[in-house]
C-alpha cells in the first residue's frame, strides 16, 4: 500500500513538474476563473439581489466550470507524446497510475481554486474571515469528488475526437450532487453559522468522495488495459 | 454466412412482433383509461396522464437503465460482445422512455400544479438519466473500435448507476428548501382497484414495448455487425 | 371537477407520437440493412 502511494506521488510529481514548467495551463485556467467571476458580476443587478444571497452560487458555478476546464489537461500530455503506451508498458500497477494522475489533477484544480477564491472575495466584497476554514474544507471535499470522476473520464475521452467537449458533457451530471452539497454547506457558513451546523453536508460529501474514488480506482484498469 | 444473416433477420422479426404487441398494449391501456377507469375528483381528466407517464417512468428507472448498467458490468467480466450489443440497445430504448416521461410529466404538471416544470424529485432524476444516456450515446458514437467502445460504455454505465442514488438523495436535500405542492402521490396505496388495474396493465404494456424495442434494436445492430464482419473478410 | 381534458389528449397523443416515431425509425433502419 505504501509502495502504491509512493509510486503515485512520483507520477503526480512528474505531472506537476511538467505543468509548472510551461505554466500555460495554470494561467489559462486562472484567467478563465477570473473571467467567469467578472461575467457574473456584470450579469447581476446589485440593487435587485443582495450579494450574499448570490455569492455561494457564483462561487460554486465558477469552481465547477474552472475545474472541468482544468481537468481537460488530464491525459492530454500523454496523448500528444504517445507517452500513454510507454506508461502502460512499464510495470506500474494501474491503481498507482490512476492515483498519480488523480493527485496531480487534484493539486492542479486546488491551485486554480486557490486563485479563484481571493478573486471572488475581492470582486464581491465579502468578509469571509469567519467562514474561511469551513469553506476551504468544503472546497477540498467537493474537489476530491469532481477530480475522481474527471480523471477516469478524461482517460476515456482523450482518444475521441471532441475530447474537450465530451468531458464536460459526461462529467457535469456527476458534479451535481457534490455541487448541491457544497452550496448547502456554504450558505450557512457565509451567513455566519458555525462549522458544527454543516457537518452533515460535509459527511455526505466525504461519502461521495469515498464511493467515487473507489469506483474510479476499480474501473480504471478496464479503461486503460487492452 | 447466410445462416448468420438470417439469424439476425429472425431476431428482427421477433422484435417487430413484440413491438407491435407492445404498441397495441399501450393503445389498449389508453382506451382503458379513457373509457373504463374512473375520473379522479380533485385532478379531473388530466390525472389519466398518469397511466402512460408512470409506466414509462417505471420501465425507464427500474428496468431499462439497470439492464443497461448490469449488461455492461457483465461485459467487463465476460467480454461477450452480445452483452454490449444488448446494453447499447437498452440504452437507446431507455432514452425513448425517458423522453415520454419528460414530455408527459410537464403536460400533467401544468393543469395540476400550475407550472410546467417544478423540479419535482422524480422528474429531475429522469432528466439526469436523460442526460447521462445522451452522454452515453455521444461517447459511443465517438469511439471507432468496438471493443474499446464496449469497455468504455460499461464503465460509464456502472458509474451512472452508482450516481443515481446520489442524485436522488441530493435533489431530495435540495428540495428541502422548495416544498412540493400538495398533490395526489401516484404511488398512493389507497388507489382504488380500477385505477390500480389500469396502472398495472399500463406497466405490462410498457414492459412488452420495451422488450419489443430492445429485441428489434438488437437485431438491427446484429445484422449491421455481421455485415461489417463479412465486408472485412 | 376542473376541465383539463385538453391536456390529457395532448399527453396521450405526444406519447403515442414518440413511441410510433421510434418504431418507424427502427423499421427504416431494419429495412435499409
Amino acid at each position: 500500500m505504501g509502495n502504491l502511494l509512493r509510486l503515485a506521488l512520483v507520477l503526480a510529481g512528474k505531472d506537476l513538474r511538467l505543468e509548472l514548467r510551461t505554466r500555460t495551463s495554470i494561467i489559462s485556467a486562472a484567467v478563465f476563473a477570473a473571467l467567469v467571476l467578472i461575467v457574473f458580476n456584470f450579469a447581476r443587478d446589485p440593487t435587485a439581489v443582495a450579494t450574499l444571497d448570490l455569492a455561494p452560487s457564483v462561487l460554486w458555478v465558477t469552481v465547477a466550470f474552472a475545474s472541468v476546464l482544468a481537468m481537460n489537461r488530464g491525459f492530454l500530455v500523454e496523448r500528444e507524446n504517445a507517452a500513454f503506451d510507454g506508461l502502460l508498458l512499464a510495470p506500474v500497477p494501474r491503481e498507482a497510475l490512476f492515483l498519480g494522475k488523480y493527485l496531480a489533477n487534484f493539486a492542479f484544480v486546488m491551485l486554480v481554486e486557490g486563485i479563484a477564491l481571493p478573486l471572488f472575495v475581492l470582486f464581491f466584497n465579502l468578509d469571509l474571515s469567519h467562514a474561511l476554514g469551513g469553506l476551504v474544507l468544503t472546497m477540498l471535499l467537493a474537489t476530491m469528488g469532481f477530480v475522481a470522476v474527471g480523471t477516469i473520464f478524461s482517460a476515456m475521452v482523450v482518444k475521441t475526437r471532441f475530447a474537450e467537449l465530451m468531458l464536460p458533457v459526461l462529467l457535469l451530471p456527476f458534479m451535481v450532487p457534490p455541487l448541491i452539497l457544497a452550496v448547502k454547506t456554504t450558505v450557512p457558513l457565509f451567513a455566519g453559522r458555525p462549522l458544527s451546523e454543516v457537518v452533515d453536508g460535509l459527511r455526505f460529501l466525504a461519502i461521495y468522495d469515498i464511493v467515487f474514488v473507489t469506483l474510479a480506482v476499480l474501473l480504471f484498469p478496464a479503461v486503460v488495459d487492452e | 454466412m447466410t445462416a448468420a444473416v438470417s439469424g439476425a433477420r429472425s431476431v428482427i422479426n421477433r422484435g417487430l412482433v413484440l413491438t407491435t404487441l407492445g404498441l397495441l398494449g399501450v393503445a389498449g391501456v389508453m382506451v382503458l383509461a379513457l373509457g373504463f377507469t374512473p375520473v379522479e375528483a380533485t385532478q379531473g381528466l388530466a390525472q389519466k396522464i398518469f397511466y402512460v407517464h408512470v409506466p414509462a417512468a417505471f420501465i425507464a428507472l427500474w428496468v431499462a437503465v439497470p439492464a443497461t448498467a448490469f449488461a455492461g458490468l457483465l461485459y467487463l467480466w465476460l467480454h461477450d460482445p452480445r452483452l454490449d450489443r444488448f446494453a447499447a440497445a437498452s440504452a437507446e430504448v431507455s432514452l425513448v422512455f425517458c423522453l415520454v416521461v419528460l414530455v408527459t410529466g410537464p403536460i400533467w404538471a401544468r393543469p395540476i400544479w400550475g407550472a410546467w416544470w417544478t423540479w419535482d424529485g422524480r422528474l429531475t432524476l429522469t432528466l439526469f438519466l436523460f442526460f447521462l444516456l445522451l452522454g452515453y450515446q455521444t461517447m459511443r458514437a465517438a469511439i471507432r473500435d468496438p471493443v474499446e467502445r464496449a469497455r468504455f460504455s460499461a464503465v460509464l454505465g456502472a458509474m451512472g448507476l452508482v450516481l443515481v442514488p446520489f442524485i436522488h438523495l441530493s435533489v431530495y436535500l435540495w428540495r428541502g428548501l422548495h416544498p412540493k405542492p400538495i398533490v395526489l402521490k401516484p404511488s398512493d396505496p389507497s388507489l382504488p382497484p380500477e385505477m390500480l388495474h389500469t396502472l398495472l396493465y399500463g406497466i405490462g404494456a410498457a414492459l412488452l414495448l420495451y422488450i419489443g424495442f430492445v429485441t428489434l434494436r438488437y437485431g438491427i445492430q446484429l445484422a449491421h455487425d455481421q455485415r461489417e464482419a463479412a465486408d472485412a473478410r | 371537477m376542473p376541465d383539463n381534458g385538453g391536456y390529457l389528449n395532448a399527453a396521450y397523443i405526444v406519447a403515442g407520437i414518440i413511441y410510433l416515431g421510434y418504431t418507424l425509425s427502427l423499421l427504416r433502419q431494419a429495412r435499409r440493412r
